[in-house]
């Protein structure tokens, strides 16, 4: 007898389809070797998904803290109407931002649902990656 | 076709959790999965620019195992590296007992010791179908292998931990 034995674990990961699925169940009703060997795969299938999820330690993705970003010093027009539209983007942001404290309840009437699910929803923010050595 | 994340902190901040497990799982310590997150990112970063719209799961999870084993080639190391005191520890619930816990914990740990035993092609193929929850498919993308290849290495790797936790 020919024991499908790589197609067992494919049943077990719903992988199987067609004519090799049923051909796999019918084995499996009438062999004791290839069912034990079922129930010990499945035991270290259900044992390697049963390791307990990490969080992200803090550090790992960089900080999406707010920094300042220094202006080059340009003179001249183009210098002054670079800077008034950075002020005027600030205020802007100023005004569309949430603030920190507030309410779950108000965030949701004023972005939906969003807001409040996402912890990476809020005020606006320039990131900067860390500078890193090839 | 999937929507595609459009910068890389967003990648960071979809995709980094499960981009810390893969390698936390691959590696056994936190430093290396810490160091191997960072060069994904900085990869998905430079890579963005160029990315053709298809499966990008299978483009993140190519870049990953790519950068797993480029740190291995690089470093000419086996991840083998015994586990701290305090490995999976991390989330641990409050409300159960000690006892119960401290099996949990011993059961995790033998599993991730029995993990790194395994050859680098057979735990790939079992983290990112167990731990990742990648279908067949997804795995053969991000391996550049057939499915049919997938499918023996998970089923062997699976086997060879049996034989491991026995």
């Amino acid at each position: 007898m020919t024991h499908p034995s790589e197609s067992i674990s494919a049943y077990l990961d719903g992988e199987l389809h067609g004519s090799e699925l049923s051909q796999l169940v019918d084995h499996l009703g009438s062999c004791g070797r290839c069912s034990a060997e079922m129930e010990d795969l499945q035991r270290v299938r259900a044992a390697v998904r049963s390791l307990p999820v990490l969080e992200l330690p803090r550090g790992v993705v960089p900080d999406a803290d707010p920094v300042v970003v220094p202006l080059r010093r340009h003179k001249g027009m183009w210098a002054g109407v670079a800077a008034a539209v950075v002020i005027a983007m600030i205020a802007i942001a100023a005004l569309v931002t949430p603030d920190p404290q507030t309410s779950l309840y108000e965030l949701n009437s004023r972005f939906g649902a969003r807001a409040s699910l996402d912890p990476a929803f809020g005020p606006a923010k320039i990131v900067v990656p860390p500078l890193v050595s090839e | 076709m999937e929507s595609v994340p459009l910068t890389w902190e967003e990648v960071a901040r979809v995709y980094g959790r499960k981009i810390y497990n893969f390698a936390y799982r691959l590696t056994g310590n936190p430093d290396d999965a810490h160091d191997l997150v960072q060069e994904v990112l900085i990869r998905v970063r430079r890579g963005l620019a160029s990315y053709q719209p298809g499966s990008f799961e299978g483009w993140l999870w190519r870049i990953t195992r790519n950068a797993f084993l480029d740190d291995i080639r690089r470093q000419k190391r086996r991840p083998t590296t015994p586990l701290p005191d305090d490995v999976d520890r991390w989330d641990r619930a409050s409300t159960e007992s000690a006892d119960s816990e401290y099996a949990r914990i011993s059961l995790g740990d033998d599993i991730q010791k029995a993990l790194l035993q395994l050859p680098i092609d057979f735990r790939e193929a079992v983290v990112l179908c167990d731990v990742v929850g990648l279908s067949y498919e997804e795995i053969a993308q991000a391996c550049a292998v057939p499915i049919g290849t997938v499918r023996s290495r998970i089923h062997r790797g699976r086997k060879m931990l049996k034989e491991t936790l026995q």
